[in-house]
């Protein structure tokens, strides 16, 4: 069984995914997966076993290569138009 | 010799332009502040950098605009976590939120240290790239 993540293994994780979130061209995909990201580390941070959080952490790992493979994809399919939710409001 | 003959007309036709460095640093001369800015970002052609109250103040907006932070305990002096009650995630968050806010990439290693405002503001105000 792999050992638990490190804490600074974890935050980094987070950050990665916070970075990959970032990229997406499509407000609702790119605050959809900040939520996703933010609110699955906040679940799971007092995790005490250890198997538990290995399998949490290697979950978390997949998830941003899916995130990273979907910034690309998705990058050939941005909207034309912003979502209103991005736009400056005078 | 025909090469001797050559050798001032060639001359008069071959211009060596001052080194950057050496023009850079006259003009910096030239201006008394200018040359404190050029010896510290040398070769730098982003003259209009921040001044630091503006990265303060746009650092505190940052930290007050974010969901859990209380904008009245918002100081220039306040640690995140200690301060403003935040725990290592929302941290991580609030980086992201400053990297945005300033254009910049700030790398893991730098991005770990930053927990408190001194740090942040210090560090975007040293950052060249800072916008």
């Amino acid at each position: 069984m792999a050992a638990a993540p490190t804490r600074a293994e974890a935050l980094s994780l987070f950050r990665s995914l916070l970075r990959t979130a970032r990229q997406f061209s499509d407000y609702n995909i790119r605050e959809y997966t900040r939520r996703r990201a933010a609110d699955a580390f906040r679940e799971n941070r007092a995790l005490g076993d250890a198997a538990a959080a290995a399998a949490v952490f290697a979950d978390g790992k997949k998830q941003l290569e899916v995130a990273k493979r979907q910034a690309v994809v998705y990058s050939l399919y941005a909207p034309k138009a912003k979502s209103i939710m991005e736009m400056k409001l005078q | 010799m025909a090469a001797a003959a050559l050798r001032p007309a060639i001359l008069r036709r071959i211009r060596l332009s001052p080194s950057p460095a050496a023009a850079a640093g006259a003009a910096a001369a030239s201006q008394p502040h200018a040359l404190a800015r050029w010896l510290a970002r040398p070769m730098s052609s982003h003259d209009a950098h921040l001044t630091r109250d503006e990265v303060v103040d746009r650092l505190l907006d940052v930290l007050k605009c974010h969901p859990k932070v209380d904008p009245s305990k918002v100081s220039p002096e306040a640690h995140f976590e200690k301060d403003l009650g935040l725990d290592s995630l929302d941290t991580v968050e609030v980086v992201m939120a400053i990297e945005e806010e300033f254009k910049l990439e700030i790398p893991d290693q730098e991005a770990d240290k930053i927990d408190s405002l001194p740090l942040a503001i210090e560090y975007v105000a040293n950052h060249p790239m800072a916008a």
